[in-house]
Protein backbone atom coordinates (compact mmCIF):
# COMPACT_ATOMS: atom_id res chain seq x y z
CA UNK A 1 0.00 0.00 0.00
CA UNK A 2 1.64 3.38 -1.15
CA UNK A 3 0.64 5.50 2.16
CA UNK A 4 2.30 3.00 4.41
CA UNK A 5 5.32 2.31 2.16
CA UNK A 6 5.87 6.04 1.67
CA UNK A 7 5.91 6.63 5.31
CA UNK A 8 7.97 9.72 6.72
CA UNK A 9 9.64 9.11 10.26
CA UNK A 10 9.93 12.32 11.53
CA UNK A 11 13.11 13.99 12.51
CA UNK A 12 16.00 12.60 14.44
CA UNK A 13 14.51 14.78 17.41
CA UNK A 14 11.38 13.42 17.61
CA UNK A 15 11.97 10.00 17.49
CA UNK A 16 14.93 10.46 19.93
CA UNK A 17 12.44 12.31 21.96
CA UNK A 18 9.37 9.52 21.52
CA UNK A 19 6.80 12.11 20.34
CA UNK A 20 6.85 9.73 17.30
CA UNK A 21 5.25 10.31 14.12
CA UNK A 22 2.46 8.25 12.90
CA UNK A 23 1.81 7.90 8.80
CA UNK A 24 0.95 11.26 7.49
CA UNK A 25 -1.59 9.45 4.71
CA UNK A 26 -3.35 7.88 7.73
CA UNK A 27 -3.33 10.93 9.97
CA UNK A 28 -4.90 12.76 6.64
CA UNK A 29 -7.46 9.92 6.17
CA UNK A 30 -8.50 10.89 10.25
CA UNK A 31 -8.55 14.54 9.65
CA UNK A 32 -10.92 14.42 6.54
CA UNK A 33 -13.59 12.69 9.35
CA UNK A 34 -12.65 15.96 11.38
CA UNK A 35 -10.71 13.69 13.56
CA UNK A 36 -8.99 17.17 16.35
CA UNK A 37 -6.49 14.52 17.43
CA UNK A 38 -5.02 13.48 14.34
CA UNK A 39 -4.86 16.79 12.97
CA UNK A 40 -2.58 17.70 16.70
CA UNK A 41 -0.47 14.65 15.56
CA UNK A 42 -0.08 16.21 12.55
CA UNK A 43 0.64 19.26 13.27
CA UNK A 44 3.49 17.97 16.03
CA UNK A 45 4.67 15.96 12.96
CA UNK A 46 4.76 18.04 10.68
CA UNK A 47 5.19 21.63 11.67
CA UNK A 48 9.00 21.63 11.62
CA UNK A 49 9.02 20.57 8.16
CA UNK A 50 6.59 23.15 6.47
CA UNK A 51 8.37 26.20 9.07
CA UNK A 52 11.56 24.87 8.10
CA UNK A 53 11.03 25.01 4.10
CA UNK A 54 8.87 28.30 4.47
CA UNK A 55 11.30 29.95 6.36
CA UNK A 56 14.31 28.96 3.85
CA UNK A 57 12.61 30.36 1.12
CA UNK A 58 11.40 33.47 2.92
CA UNK A 59 14.27 34.25 5.38
CA UNK A 60 11.38 36.08 7.24
CA UNK A 61 10.35 34.07 10.21
CA UNK A 62 6.78 36.01 10.47
CA UNK A 63 6.42 35.34 6.90
CA UNK A 64 7.43 31.63 7.70
CA UNK A 65 4.70 31.68 10.54
CA UNK A 66 1.84 32.36 8.54
CA UNK A 67 2.56 30.24 5.66
CA UNK A 68 2.85 27.35 8.39
CA UNK A 69 -0.46 28.78 10.08
CA UNK A 70 -2.41 28.73 6.46
CA UNK A 71 -1.05 25.54 5.45
CA UNK A 72 -2.57 23.61 8.27
CA UNK A 73 -5.59 25.25 8.40
CA UNK A 74 -5.92 24.53 4.65
CA UNK A 75 -4.91 20.90 6.13
CA UNK A 76 -8.25 21.23 7.82
CA UNK A 77 -10.48 22.71 6.05
CA UNK A 78 -9.55 20.69 2.47
CA UNK A 79 -7.76 17.52 3.27
CA UNK A 80 -8.55 16.04 0.59
CA UNK A 81 -6.09 17.93 -1.80
CA UNK A 82 -4.17 15.34 -0.26
CA UNK A 83 -5.18 12.06 -2.78
CA UNK A 84 -2.36 9.57 -1.95
CA UNK A 85 1.44 8.81 -1.67
CA UNK A 86 4.08 10.41 -0.08
CA UNK A 87 3.14 12.78 2.55
CA UNK A 88 5.65 14.75 3.56
CA UNK A 89 7.14 14.92 -0.42
CA UNK A 90 3.64 16.20 -1.21
CA UNK A 91 3.40 18.68 1.77
CA UNK A 92 6.79 20.15 1.29
CA UNK A 93 5.89 20.84 -2.65
CA UNK A 94 2.53 22.67 -1.77
CA UNK A 95 4.89 24.45 1.07
CA UNK A 96 7.13 25.33 -1.14
CA UNK A 97 4.67 26.75 -3.92
CA UNK A 98 2.70 28.32 -1.03
CA UNK A 99 5.61 30.03 0.15
CA UNK A 100 6.90 31.05 -2.94
CA UNK A 101 3.30 32.65 -3.91
CA UNK A 102 3.42 34.69 -0.49
CA UNK A 103 6.91 35.53 -0.90
CA UNK A 104 6.14 36.99 -4.48
CA UNK A 105 3.13 38.92 -3.28
CA UNK A 106 4.25 39.77 0.08
CA UNK A 107 0.91 38.68 1.16
CA UNK A 108 0.68 35.59 2.46
CA UNK A 109 -3.27 34.42 0.93
CA UNK A 110 -4.77 32.27 3.73
CA UNK A 111 -7.64 31.72 1.87
CA UNK A 112 -5.75 30.42 -1.26
CA UNK A 113 -6.15 26.93 -2.76
CA UNK A 114 -3.93 24.38 -2.20
CA UNK A 115 -2.23 23.27 -5.57
CA UNK A 116 -2.90 19.85 -6.72
CA UNK A 117 0.10 18.37 -8.26
CA UNK A 118 -0.25 15.72 -11.21
CA UNK A 119 0.42 12.43 -9.06
CA UNK A 120 3.02 10.05 -9.23
CA UNK A 121 2.65 6.35 -10.05
CA UNK A 122 1.90 4.79 -6.78
CA UNK A 123 4.14 2.13 -7.91
CA UNK A 124 6.91 3.99 -8.00
CA UNK A 125 6.11 5.49 -4.25
CA UNK A 126 5.89 1.76 -3.14
CA UNK A 127 9.43 0.51 -4.35
CA UNK A 128 11.17 3.38 -3.33
CA UNK A 129 11.80 5.58 -0.41
CA UNK A 130 9.65 3.25 2.25
CA UNK A 131 11.52 4.78 5.04
CA UNK A 132 12.37 8.51 4.47
CA UNK A 133 13.47 11.45 7.16
CA UNK A 134 15.29 14.69 6.79
CA UNK A 135 18.62 13.12 7.88
CA UNK A 136 18.46 11.07 4.94
CA UNK A 137 17.61 13.39 2.07
CA UNK A 138 20.23 15.51 3.56
CA UNK A 139 22.81 12.54 3.63
CA UNK A 140 21.61 11.97 -0.33
CA UNK A 141 22.16 15.36 -1.37
CA UNK A 142 25.49 15.57 -0.05
CA UNK A 143 26.32 13.14 -1.75
CA UNK A 144 25.36 15.34 -5.28
CA UNK A 145 28.56 17.70 -6.18
CA UNK A 146 28.05 21.53 -6.32
CA UNK A 147 27.50 21.42 -9.56
CA UNK A 148 24.54 19.37 -9.35
CA UNK A 149 23.16 20.29 -5.66
CA UNK A 150 23.24 23.90 -6.30
CA UNK A 151 20.99 24.02 -9.17
CA UNK A 152 18.23 21.94 -7.69
CA UNK A 153 18.57 23.67 -4.29
CA UNK A 154 18.08 26.92 -6.16
CA UNK A 155 15.50 25.42 -8.13
CA UNK A 156 13.21 24.49 -5.27
CA UNK A 157 14.01 26.77 -2.89
CA UNK A 158 14.74 30.16 -5.04
CA UNK A 159 11.50 28.98 -6.84
CA UNK A 160 13.26 30.50 -10.29
CA UNK A 161 13.54 29.20 -14.28
CA UNK A 162 16.72 26.54 -15.11
CA UNK A 163 17.13 29.96 -17.67
CA UNK A 164 17.59 32.28 -14.10
CA UNK A 165 19.63 29.25 -12.49
CA UNK A 166 21.75 29.76 -15.34
CA UNK A 167 21.56 33.60 -15.19
CA UNK A 168 22.30 33.87 -11.72
CA UNK A 169 25.32 31.39 -11.96
CA UNK A 170 26.65 32.34 -15.46
CA UNK A 171 26.79 28.41 -16.43
CA UNK A 172 25.19 27.34 -20.37
CA UNK A 173 21.53 26.38 -19.98
CA UNK A 174 22.10 23.47 -21.52
CA UNK A 175 24.67 22.36 -18.67
CA UNK A 176 22.30 23.66 -16.01
CA UNK A 177 19.31 21.57 -17.42
CA UNK A 178 21.63 18.52 -17.63
CA UNK A 179 22.99 18.88 -14.20
CA UNK A 180 19.46 19.14 -12.66
CA UNK A 181 18.67 15.83 -14.57
CA UNK A 182 21.87 14.08 -13.63
CA UNK A 183 21.60 15.30 -9.76
CA UNK A 184 18.60 14.42 -9.43
CA UNK A 185 19.03 10.78 -10.26
CA UNK A 186 21.80 10.60 -8.06
CA UNK A 187 19.86 11.76 -5.59
CA UNK A 188 17.65 9.59 -6.03
CA UNK A 189 19.73 6.29 -6.12
CA UNK A 190 21.27 7.82 -2.78
CA UNK A 191 18.08 7.53 -1.11
CA UNK A 192 17.41 4.03 -2.55
CA UNK A 193 20.46 3.03 -1.62
CA UNK A 194 19.80 4.73 2.11
CA UNK A 195 16.25 3.05 2.53
CA UNK A 196 17.44 -0.32 1.48
CA UNK A 197 20.09 -0.59 4.14
CA UNK B 1 22.16 16.67 -33.54
CA UNK B 2 21.58 13.32 -32.91
CA UNK B 3 18.27 11.22 -32.41
CA UNK B 4 19.33 10.22 -28.94
CA UNK B 5 21.25 13.29 -27.78
CA UNK B 6 17.81 15.01 -28.98
CA UNK B 7 15.92 12.61 -26.54
CA UNK B 8 18.29 13.14 -23.58
CA UNK B 9 17.60 16.82 -24.00
CA UNK B 10 13.96 16.48 -24.22
CA UNK B 11 14.48 14.08 -20.69
CA UNK B 12 16.57 17.16 -19.19
CA UNK B 13 13.50 19.13 -19.68
CA UNK B 14 11.59 16.43 -17.81
CA UNK B 15 13.65 16.87 -15.16
CA UNK B 16 13.36 20.51 -14.87
CA UNK B 17 9.70 20.24 -15.13
CA UNK B 18 9.45 18.25 -12.25
CA UNK B 19 11.80 20.52 -10.32
CA UNK B 20 9.19 23.08 -11.03
CA UNK B 21 11.90 25.24 -12.80
CA UNK B 22 10.63 24.91 -16.11
CA UNK B 23 8.84 28.45 -17.46
CA UNK B 24 5.82 27.91 -18.19
CA UNK B 25 6.19 28.75 -21.96
CA UNK B 26 7.98 25.45 -22.15
CA UNK B 27 5.39 23.53 -19.89
CA UNK B 28 2.68 22.93 -22.12
CA UNK B 29 5.15 21.01 -24.40
CA UNK B 30 6.19 18.68 -21.50
CA UNK B 31 3.40 17.49 -20.23
CA UNK B 32 2.13 17.01 -23.41
CA UNK B 33 5.21 14.63 -23.75
CA UNK B 34 4.77 13.39 -20.15
CA UNK B 35 1.37 12.24 -21.25
CA UNK B 36 2.27 11.12 -24.49
CA UNK B 37 5.58 8.78 -23.98
CA UNK B 38 5.82 6.26 -21.44
CA UNK B 39 9.23 6.93 -21.24
CA UNK B 40 9.13 10.61 -20.53
CA UNK B 41 6.52 9.68 -17.67
CA UNK B 42 8.45 7.44 -15.72
CA UNK B 43 11.09 9.64 -15.84
CA UNK B 44 8.75 12.41 -14.76
CA UNK B 45 7.28 9.95 -11.74
CA UNK B 46 10.43 9.04 -10.30
CA UNK B 47 12.43 12.45 -10.77
CA UNK B 48 9.16 14.34 -9.39
CA UNK B 49 9.07 12.14 -6.63
CA UNK B 50 12.88 12.98 -5.77
CA UNK B 51 12.67 16.73 -6.29
CA UNK B 52 9.26 16.46 -3.66
CA UNK B 53 11.92 15.55 -1.14
CA UNK B 54 14.38 18.12 -1.20
CA UNK B 55 12.40 20.56 0.81
CA UNK B 56 12.52 17.20 3.65
CA UNK B 57 16.26 18.76 3.69
CA UNK B 58 14.91 22.18 5.35
CA UNK B 59 13.41 20.73 7.96
CA UNK B 60 14.58 22.39 11.01
CA UNK B 61 13.89 22.73 14.70
CA UNK B 62 11.19 26.13 15.76
CA UNK B 63 11.65 27.51 18.90
CA UNK B 64 9.28 26.45 21.57
CA UNK B 65 7.38 29.98 22.13
CA UNK B 66 6.87 29.85 18.36
CA UNK B 67 5.72 26.48 17.88
CA UNK B 68 3.63 27.03 21.15
CA UNK B 69 1.73 29.70 19.96
CA UNK B 70 1.48 28.43 16.76
CA UNK B 71 -0.11 25.28 17.95
CA UNK B 72 -2.17 27.59 19.97
CA UNK B 73 -3.85 29.33 17.81
CA UNK B 74 -4.01 26.63 15.10
CA UNK B 75 -5.94 24.41 17.32
CA UNK B 76 -8.32 26.83 18.74
CA UNK B 77 -9.28 27.24 15.15
CA UNK B 78 -9.90 23.79 14.56
CA UNK B 79 -11.63 23.20 17.87
CA UNK B 80 -14.19 25.81 17.74
CA UNK B 81 -14.61 24.44 14.01
CA UNK B 82 -14.54 20.99 14.75
CA UNK B 83 -17.11 21.31 18.10
CA UNK B 84 -21.04 21.50 17.48
CA UNK B 85 -22.31 25.23 18.49
CA UNK B 86 -23.11 25.54 21.88
CA UNK B 87 -26.56 25.75 23.26
CA UNK B 88 -27.77 26.82 26.43
CA UNK B 89 -30.09 25.29 28.75
CA UNK B 90 -33.17 28.35 28.57
CA UNK B 91 -32.41 28.65 24.83
CA UNK B 92 -33.28 25.29 24.12
CA UNK B 93 -36.49 25.52 26.53
CA UNK B 94 -37.25 28.92 23.70
CA UNK B 95 -36.40 27.06 21.37
CA UNK B 96 -38.68 24.09 22.29
CA UNK B 97 -41.64 26.45 22.82
CA UNK B 98 -41.47 28.79 19.56
CA UNK B 99 -41.01 24.86 18.33
CA UNK B 100 -44.05 23.74 19.06
CA UNK B 101 -45.92 26.80 18.17
CA UNK B 102 -44.14 27.07 14.93
CA UNK B 103 -44.94 23.50 14.30
CA UNK B 104 -48.88 23.98 14.68
CA UNK B 105 -48.58 26.58 11.96
CA UNK B 106 -46.89 25.00 9.77
CA UNK B 107 -49.33 22.93 9.54
CA UNK B 108 -51.50 24.74 9.12
CA UNK B 109 -50.20 26.96 6.36
CA UNK B 110 -49.26 23.24 4.90
CA UNK B 111 -52.44 22.39 4.59
CA UNK B 112 -53.63 25.58 2.56
CA UNK B 113 -50.92 25.31 0.57
CA UNK B 114 -51.80 22.10 0.00
CA UNK B 115 -55.34 22.66 -1.34
CA UNK B 116 -54.18 25.41 -3.37
CA UNK B 117 -51.38 23.53 -4.61
CA UNK B 118 -53.61 20.36 -5.57
CA UNK B 119 -55.11 22.80 -8.91
CA UNK B 120 -51.64 22.92 -9.99
CA UNK B 121 -50.24 19.58 -9.51
CA UNK B 122 -51.10 18.44 -12.95
CA UNK B 123 -49.20 21.02 -14.64
CA UNK B 124 -46.11 20.95 -11.99
CA UNK B 125 -46.35 17.12 -13.05
CA UNK B 126 -45.51 18.14 -16.14
CA UNK B 127 -43.26 20.44 -16.21
CA UNK B 128 -40.94 18.14 -13.49
CA UNK B 129 -41.29 15.53 -15.77
CA UNK B 130 -40.15 17.55 -18.74
CA UNK B 131 -36.61 18.75 -16.30
CA UNK B 132 -36.21 14.89 -15.62
CA UNK B 133 -35.89 13.96 -19.12
CA UNK B 134 -33.64 17.47 -19.69
CA UNK B 135 -31.56 16.37 -17.32
CA UNK B 136 -31.22 12.83 -18.15
CA UNK B 137 -30.63 13.93 -21.75
CA UNK B 138 -27.15 15.93 -20.09
CA UNK B 139 -26.17 12.88 -18.04
CA UNK B 140 -26.19 10.49 -21.22
CA UNK B 141 -24.06 13.28 -23.09
CA UNK B 142 -21.78 13.70 -19.43
CA UNK B 143 -21.64 9.71 -19.93
CA UNK B 144 -21.03 9.78 -23.23
CA UNK B 145 -18.35 12.54 -22.79
CA UNK B 146 -16.75 10.62 -19.73
CA UNK B 147 -16.18 7.55 -21.74
CA UNK B 148 -14.96 8.98 -24.40
CA UNK B 149 -12.44 10.62 -22.20
CA UNK B 150 -11.10 7.67 -20.71
CA UNK B 151 -10.74 5.87 -23.84
CA UNK B 152 -8.88 8.93 -25.21
CA UNK B 153 -6.49 8.73 -22.05
CA UNK B 154 -6.40 4.71 -22.40
CA UNK B 155 -4.69 5.49 -25.97
CA UNK B 156 -2.65 8.06 -25.11
CA UNK B 157 -0.99 6.20 -22.81
CA UNK B 158 -0.68 2.82 -23.61
CA UNK B 159 2.64 1.25 -24.25
CA UNK B 160 1.69 -0.29 -28.03
CA UNK B 161 0.39 2.98 -29.16
CA UNK B 162 2.66 5.17 -31.90
CA UNK B 163 3.39 8.37 -31.47
CA UNK B 164 5.06 10.69 -33.86
CA UNK B 165 6.67 13.97 -32.56
CA UNK B 166 5.73 17.12 -34.74
CA UNK B 167 5.79 20.81 -33.87
CA UNK B 168 3.81 21.44 -30.76
CA UNK B 169 3.65 18.17 -29.30
CA UNK B 170 3.00 14.81 -31.12
CA UNK B 171 0.32 12.49 -33.04
CA UNK B 172 -0.78 9.38 -31.29
CA UNK B 173 -2.32 6.18 -33.04
CA UNK B 174 -3.76 3.20 -31.43
CA UNK B 175 -5.93 0.88 -32.95
CA UNK B 176 -8.16 2.74 -35.24
CA UNK B 177 -8.06 5.81 -33.30
CA UNK B 178 -5.82 9.10 -33.69
CA UNK B 179 -5.04 12.00 -31.42
CA UNK B 180 -3.34 14.85 -31.87
CA UNK B 181 -1.66 15.78 -28.39
CA UNK B 182 0.05 19.65 -28.88
CA UNK B 183 1.06 21.97 -26.20
CA UNK B 184 1.65 25.56 -26.48
CA UNK B 185 0.17 26.08 -29.55
CA UNK B 186 0.67 29.75 -30.43
CA UNK B 187 -2.40 31.97 -29.69
CA UNK B 188 -4.76 32.30 -32.46
CA UNK B 189 -5.28 36.22 -34.11
CA UNK B 190 -9.11 36.73 -33.78
CA UNK B 191 -11.37 34.68 -35.98
CA UNK B 192 -9.00 32.18 -36.53
CA UNK B 193 -9.29 28.09 -35.29
CA UNK B 194 -6.53 25.64 -35.92
CA UNK B 195 -7.94 23.23 -38.42
CA UNK B 196 -6.68 19.69 -38.86
CA UNK B 197 -6.43 18.08 -42.19
CA UNK B 198 -6.31 14.38 -43.43
CA UNK B 199 -4.55 12.60 -46.27
CA UNK B 200 -6.70 9.32 -46.95
CA UNK B 201 -4.39 6.70 -48.24
CA UNK B 202 -4.40 6.23 -52.19
CA UNK B 203 -5.75 9.93 -52.36
CA UNK B 204 -3.95 13.03 -53.63
CA UNK B 205 -5.58 15.89 -51.62
CA UNK B 206 -5.64 16.57 -47.73
CA UNK B 207 -9.18 16.88 -46.56
CA UNK B 208 -11.06 18.88 -44.19
CA UNK B 209 -11.24 17.47 -40.74
CA UNK B 210 -12.18 19.21 -37.19
CA UNK B 211 -11.75 22.47 -36.07
CA UNK B 212 -10.32 23.16 -32.20
CA UNK B 213 -8.88 26.06 -30.25
CA UNK B 214 -6.12 25.92 -27.57
CA UNK B 215 -6.63 24.74 -24.31
CA UNK B 216 -6.27 27.07 -21.36
CA UNK B 217 -4.04 24.85 -19.76
CA UNK B 218 -1.19 24.43 -22.13
CA UNK B 219 -2.28 21.04 -23.52
CA UNK B 220 -4.62 20.61 -26.31
CA UNK B 221 -5.99 16.70 -27.13
CA UNK B 222 -7.87 16.64 -30.11
CA UNK B 223 -9.61 13.18 -31.15
CA UNK B 224 -9.79 12.82 -35.26
CA UNK B 225 -12.71 11.15 -36.18
CA UNK B 226 -11.29 9.51 -39.07
CA UNK B 227 -9.88 5.79 -39.05
CA UNK B 228 -6.54 5.27 -38.46
CA UNK B 229 -5.95 2.61 -41.09
CA UNK B 230 -7.28 4.98 -43.88
CA UNK B 231 -4.95 8.16 -42.92
CA UNK B 232 -1.37 8.14 -44.34
CA UNK B 233 -0.81 11.78 -43.34
CA UNK B 234 -2.49 14.43 -40.50
CA UNK B 235 -1.56 17.84 -40.70
CA UNK B 236 -2.99 21.13 -39.20
CA UNK B 237 -2.65 24.65 -39.93
CA UNK B 238 -4.66 28.23 -39.38
CA UNK B 239 -7.85 28.72 -41.00
CA UNK B 240 -10.89 31.28 -40.37
CA UNK B 241 -13.43 30.19 -37.79
CA UNK B 242 -15.86 27.23 -39.28
CA UNK B 243 -12.65 25.80 -40.96
CA UNK B 244 -12.09 25.70 -44.62
CA UNK B 245 -12.46 23.18 -47.66
CA UNK B 246 -9.12 23.61 -48.36
CA UNK B 247 -5.90 24.55 -46.27
CA UNK B 248 -5.07 28.63 -46.97
CA UNK B 249 -1.91 28.99 -44.81
CA UNK B 250 0.77 26.96 -44.19
CA UNK B 251 0.52 24.00 -41.86
CA UNK B 252 1.86 24.32 -38.96
CA UNK B 253 3.09 20.34 -39.12
CA UNK B 254 2.26 17.86 -41.87
CA UNK B 255 2.88 14.28 -40.37
CA UNK B 256 2.91 10.87 -42.38
CA UNK B 257 1.61 8.02 -40.78
CA UNK B 258 3.14 4.37 -40.82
Amino acid sequence: MPSRAFRYRGSENERTNGVGVEDGARLMERVRARDVDAFEQLYDGYHRLVFGIALRIASDAALAEDVTQSIFLKLWSAPEAFREGNFAAWLSRVTRNRTLDAVRSRANRATGEIPVDLPAEASTDATVFARIDAQRVRGALSVLNDEQRTPIEMGFFAGITHEEIAQRTGIPLGTIKTRIRTGLRRMREALTEAVSR
Amino acid sequence: MSESTDREALLDLVAAYALGVLPSSEQGFVSALILTDPDARREYDELRATANLVGLSAEEPVDSARAARMKERLMAAVRSDASPRPTSASATRTSAMWGTTLAAAAAVVFALVSVIQNFGLRSDLHESQTRVATLQTRIDADRRTVERDRRMLTDLTASDAKRYTVAYGTVVTRGEHVYLALGSLPPLPPGKVYQAWTLARGAKAVAPSVTFTPSQNGLTLVPIPDDAGNVAAVAVSVEPQGGSRQPTTKPAFVQPLS
